[in-house]
């Protein structure tokens, strides 16, 4: 991996939130990253650590107060065709089917109705909803909402694929089967995937390699994990859980 | 019961109850449309643009208080008895509630589906085509349900004053020939009709808004 070419990287960002005018919350401090091309990182973080804020700075939804981040060398100032964002909260269009979200951003793109259809179709196919694409997002449950949420962003043929948090609104069987089927998917797609998450098990089971961000604010990297497990993994085999109490201990005192 | 079917042949003040409930209809529907078109894009723009907002706000706050009927003596002496006066205080009562639902509406969009507009590659025009409008079309049209009612009790409250037709002065009429069962039967008309106003809106906002379910209120 240290040989793949840098898709994202970071250097010294910081970032500060003003509040109310004087009050200064300082959320990231001085983040050096780089995220290798087709790898599937994983920011380790509990609440309060600004890891959201990372990922959106990568998302161009926010900027860095300080520092700066680059997409294949050019600087991030703003969201673009290149990144797609899967939400924790969703973030479907309740007033679109399952069809109309995952065409929507095709059809910002003004993609001709014909082609946006079949494209939009294959990652329905592809995420499993085949027979839901009249369906409103409200008739839908939360994972398969979120599922709407991952074809949506993958038809956009994202170079980079950003999720926060995605499954932490699932109840835990649901999410074990949608970090399956994320998994799937990406060995399918391809592509270079930053994945946020609160969750250890969540971590080891998806990522290459996991960057943890210390708790409370502001938030800054204070370790990195490879994971040479081969998929699909365990989570009870031996190295897995091995790993887990390895990160488990030396970061007890922030999660 | 008996009075409320012969008014249907016996003309009161040369005209039917017919083209008294019409008259009274009429007026509602041209002032409604006159207040709503102006307050639905004045709202809109009061939610997307600080500027205007900054603007209008405070002479909004200032007349939103004001109950719609105390403009009734006012109008009279600015667009004398005739219609315009009676459309006049419709139009402002239903501006009232369209502006301040058209303006919540865009204001308390969720910002995430911003974000995720953003995301998909939308620029400012599609973001507020895509989000801006779907997302407050529910609460815009509530507070073009609750307009429309409104709109229904400045009419009769207008009718009351200097009117020679319309709902509103069937009831004044009523009192002047002392006699309950004409005002008694101007009221269920009244009601029946309300009624059906908002029945017939809810069916439409069923066919324009599909999703509205899934909207937290």
């Amino acid at each position: 991996m240290k040989n793949a070419q840098v898709k994202i990287e970071f250097r010294n960002v910081s970032k500060t939130f003003i509040q109310k005018e004087t009050q200064k919350v300082h959320v990231l401090n001085n983040i050096n990253l780089s995220v290798y091309e087709n790898e599937f990182l994983v920011i380790l973080g509990p609440g309060q650590s600004g890891k959201t804020t990372l990922l959106r700075i990568v998302g161009g939804l926010e900027s860095p107060t300080t520092g700066e981040v680059a997409l294949d060398g050019r600087e991030i100032t703003a969201p673009g065709p290149d990144r797609s964002m899967v939400f924790q909260t969703y973030s479907l269009f309740p007033w679109r089917t399952v069809l109309g979200n995952v065409e929507a951003g095709l059809r910002f793109k003004g993609m001709a109705k014909q082609q946006r259809r079949q494209i939009a179709k294959k990652y329905i196919e592809l995420v499993g909803l085949n027979g839901f694409e009249t369906a409103f997002p409200h008739q839908l449950s939360g994972g398969m909402k979120q599922r709407v949420g991952i074809a949506r962003a993958y038809a956009n043929k994202p170079v980079v694929l950003l999720l926060d948090e995605p499954f932490g609104q699932l109840d835990a069987q649901t999410r074990m089967l949608m970090e399956k089927e994320i998994i799937r998917i990406w060995e399918e797609e391809k592509g270079t995937v930053v994945f946020v998450t609160n969750n250890i098990d969540e971590a080891i089971y998806l990522g290459d390699r996991i960057v943890i961000l210390e708790g409370k604010l502001p938030g800054r990297i204070s370790g990195e994990y490879k994971v040479n497990l081969p998929r699909p993994r365990e989570h009870t085999d031996i190295e897995f859980l091995k790993l887990r109490k390895k990160i488990f201990n030396s970061t007890e005192l922030i999660l | 019961m008996s009075q409320l079917l012969s008014l249907n042949t016996e003309p009161l003040a040369s005209k039917t109850l017919f083209e008294h409930l019409w008259a009274s209809i009429h007026r509602v529907l041209i002032g409604w449309a006159i207040g709503v078109s102006i307050a639905v894009p004045l709202g809109i723009f009061m939610g997307l643009n600080p500027y205007v907002r900054a603007i209008v706000k405070p002479v909004f706050d200032l007349l939103k208080p004001m109950p719609p009927i105390s403009w009734i003596s006012l109008s009279i002496l600015w667009f004398g008895l005739g219609e315009e006066s009676k459309v006049f205080i419709i139009a402002i009562g239903s501006f009232v509630p369209c502006i301040l639902n058209s303006y919540n509406g865009i204001r308390l969009i969720d910002p995430a589906l911003y974000d995720a507009a953003r995301m998909m590659g939308a620029n400012r025009r599609q973001e507020i085509i895509e989000v801006g409008f779907f997302a407050s079309a529910p609460a815009i049209f509530a507070g073009l349900q609750i307009s429309l009612s409104i709109a229904w009790s400045c009419v009769l409250a207008a009718e009351l004053v200097g009117s020679r037709s319309g709902m509103g002065f069937i009831i004044i009429l009523g009192m002047n020939q002392s006699s309950p069962a004409l005002i008694i039967a101007g009221m269920v008309v009244i009601a029946i009709t309300a009624c059906l106003i908002s029945v017939l809106m809810d069916r439409l906002e069923k066919m324009v808004c599909p999703w509205k379910r899934e909207l937290p209120q």
